[in-house]
């Protein structure tokens, strides 16, 4: 394997609430290589979000470094990271978070919009996101016309209509019933074998974590079995 | 779709409220420019037949500075000047000086020849002629103080170290200004012994003679001690009438309410988008959206909702221009209603003006916030 994508080490995150410190990340190393697909897992409050939130740029460890293509995302200004994120980051949420407003073919181009490609350009790109997690025929729908599987794909589609280095997913099923679930897994593990994407992807359901190609255990913001 | 496109989509959203506030923005706009065509056309010259014809000749410096009164044969042979009298402000005293109003000295042959649009009797008139110590005055001033023709009256100089007896010979009724009394400038130059003059007050031959006389007039003193400035008497009478400095202010108290208000409505707008859309926006960073960029979005949005406000607003004013006779609706108030591209510009800017300044403060704390924060928050 060459040179890790992701470098995460002695990685800490600690929440100060007054005089009580949360220690949501303890000391944290990790590498993830190119076209990997890892499961983070772990019990509730394990740290799961915090350690994908720091690898995904929106929001900065406290200790430690996570160096993703070379880039120490810590030693960003919240424009750099931005600008980071726009052409790291493929973002998949728990909750679609697509906007109501704008079409399933809208809401993929909203990534788009921030570049300097052409009307034409980003509507073949959008096109093909589409395509690829099977909603061509969908384009002109809005949020609400659609199913929360088929949202979810669109949202897919807009992680990855930038063709980021890595895409992230916290609880892409989360909100799924167990056969849109099963579209979703699915379509994140083609574009992970077929695609060569990075897939960095937390659930706490093992079957979803089966889809993956290596799993991670946090607990207590620890690493179980050094990752 | 555009980024254009994204910022109306997001207008959109809540037609209702886009309604009100727009219409808000739209009615305040339309206030606005009424209230300031009213006030343009107030300072505006009201050109009666007759009052077009008068000008006033004043010291160049200020009002307070006098002129000599051999000044007025001169005026008086330049080509277009039918009639020429002294106008002096005398500014005294009755009795308390509460008991505001304006006196003027005057050549009391040409007075009311100049002065015709105002009614008298022609019995008083000559009577006021004859004998130096008489004076007009308006029915105005006479109901005031409850005067009756015949009567004395003591006006106490403050400029002019002098004390003035006169005895009232006459009303006059109509005209611009029914509150003023004209007494005989020989009198006041008697009782100072000083020989000077405020203003002279020119009839004109006629209405194309007019230019001409100002020019001439204040070309003829030009390299002299006390150099003229000559203009419209409507022009003059505004930086004198009592109340339009009054009628000013109540004018330009309500128009910053005005804005005020429009500032508060696109404030209460943007705030509760921006808040509804707090998720959203924290999205938009995530995909990598930078705080200026996400700044200008609602900015944008901002911006256009209190233009469009604003355009319909001043297409209102128009329209009102347009096709209300504001001649007729005001009894003659106002001449022409004249909304300007002028005041519409004003307006407009204003209107946008306040759109950004309404929402920079919710615009920053979304700016500000954290991915996460916003993120977490509930639909
Ligand atoms: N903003 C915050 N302020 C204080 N504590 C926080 C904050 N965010 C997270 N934590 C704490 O950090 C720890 C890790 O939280 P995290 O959200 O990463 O857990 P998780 O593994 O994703 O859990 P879940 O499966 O329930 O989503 C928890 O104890 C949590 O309470
Ligand atoms: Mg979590």
């Amino acid at each position: 394997m060459d040179q890790p994508i992701v470098q995460i080490r002695e990685l800490s995150k600690v929440y100060q609430h007054g005089d009580i410190e949360v220690v949501a990340l303890n000391g944290i190393s990790l590498d993830i290589g190119r076209g990997e697909f890892v499961a983070l897992m772990g019990p509730s409050g394990s740290g799961k979000s915090t350690l994908l939130h720091i690898i995904a740029g929106i929001d900065r460890p406290s200790n430690g470094r996570c160096v993703v293509e070379g880039t120490d995302v810590g030693d960003l200004s919240e424009t750099e990271l931005a600008a980071w994120r726009k052409q790291h980051v493929g973002f998949v949420f728990q909750t679609f978070n697509l906007i109501p407003v704008l079409t399933a073919f809208e809401n993929v181009e909203l990534p788009l919009l921030l570049t300097g490609l052409s009307a034409r350009e980003r509507r073949d790109h959008v096109e093909a996101a589409l395509e690829l997690v099977g909603l061509a025929d969908r384009m002109r729908h809005l949020p609400r016309q659609l199913s929360g599987g088929q949202e979810q794909r669109v949202a897919i589609a807009r992680a990855l209509v930038t063709d980021p280095t890595l895409l992230v997913a916290d609880e892409p099923t989360g909100n799924l019933d167990a056969h849109s679930a099963a579209d979703v897994l699915a379509l994140l593990q083609t574009l992970n074998r077929d695609a060569g994407k990075t897939v960095v992807m937390v659930t706490h359901d093992p079957k979803a974590a089966a889809h993956a190609r290596r799993m991670v255990h946090l607990e207590k913001g620890e690493l179980l079995n050094g990752g | 779709m555009t980024i254009p496109g994204f910022i109306l989509r997001n207008a959109l959203r809540n037609k209702r409220r886009l309604t009100l506030t727009v219409l808000s923005v739209a009615l305040s706009l339309f206030l606005f420019t009424v209230l300031q065509t009213a006030l343009r056309e107030l300072s505006q010259p009201q050109l009666t037949e007759q009052s077009a014809l008068r000008l006033i000749v004043r010291h160049k410096v200020s009002l307070a500075n006098v002129l000599p009164s051999k000044y007025q044969s001169r005026i008086a042979r330049v080509p277009g000047v039918k009639r020429v009298s002294r106008l002096t402000w005398f500014g005294g005293i009755y009795i308390d000086e509460s008991n505001f109003f304006a006196q003027f000295g005057c050549d009391a042959n040409a007075l009311f020849d100049i002065l015709t649009e105002v009614t008298t009797d022609p019995e008083q008139v000559a009577v006021f002629k004859r004998e130096k110590t008489a004076c007009m005055v308006g029915i105005k001033t006479m109901n005031r103080f409850g005067w009756k023709v015949g009567q004395k009256v003591t006006l106490r100089g403050t400029i002019y170290p002098a004390t003035l007896e006169l005895t009232i010979r006459g009303v006059y009724h109509g005209g611009i200004d029914e509150t003023n009394l004209f007494f005989h400038h020989e009198y006041l130059d008697e009782a100072t012994g000083w020989h000077v003059v405020g203003c002279y007050w020119i009839q004109a031959a006629n209405a194309d003679a007019v230019a001409d006389v100002i020019q001439k007039v204040d070309a003829m003193f030009s390299s002299s001690a006390a150099e003229t400035k000559t203009e419209t008497e409507r022009a003059f009478q505004l930086t004198f009438l009592s109340w339009f400095g009054n009628v000013k202010f109540l004018i330009g108290s309500i128009c910053s309410v005005i804005v005020f208000t429009m500032m508060l409505v696109t404030a209460s707008t943007m705030s509760m988008a921006i808040r509804e859309r707090t998720r959203e926006i924290a999205v938009l960073k995530a995909l990598g959206y930078n705080g200026g960029q996400i700044f200008g979005l609602i900015l944008a949005e901002s911006f256009g909702l209190a233009l469009v406000g604003g355009l319909i607003g001043c297409v209102g004013t128009w329209f009102l221009a347009q096709n209300v006779d504001m001649y007729v609706l005001s009894h003659g108030f106002f001449v022409k209603f004249e909304v300007t591209p002028h005041i519409v510009s004003a307006g407009l800017l204003i209107a946008t003006a306040m759109g950004v300044v309404s929402c920079v403060a919710p615009a920053v704390a979304s700016v500000r916030a954290s991915v996460l924060d916003g993120l977490r928050e509930l639909d």
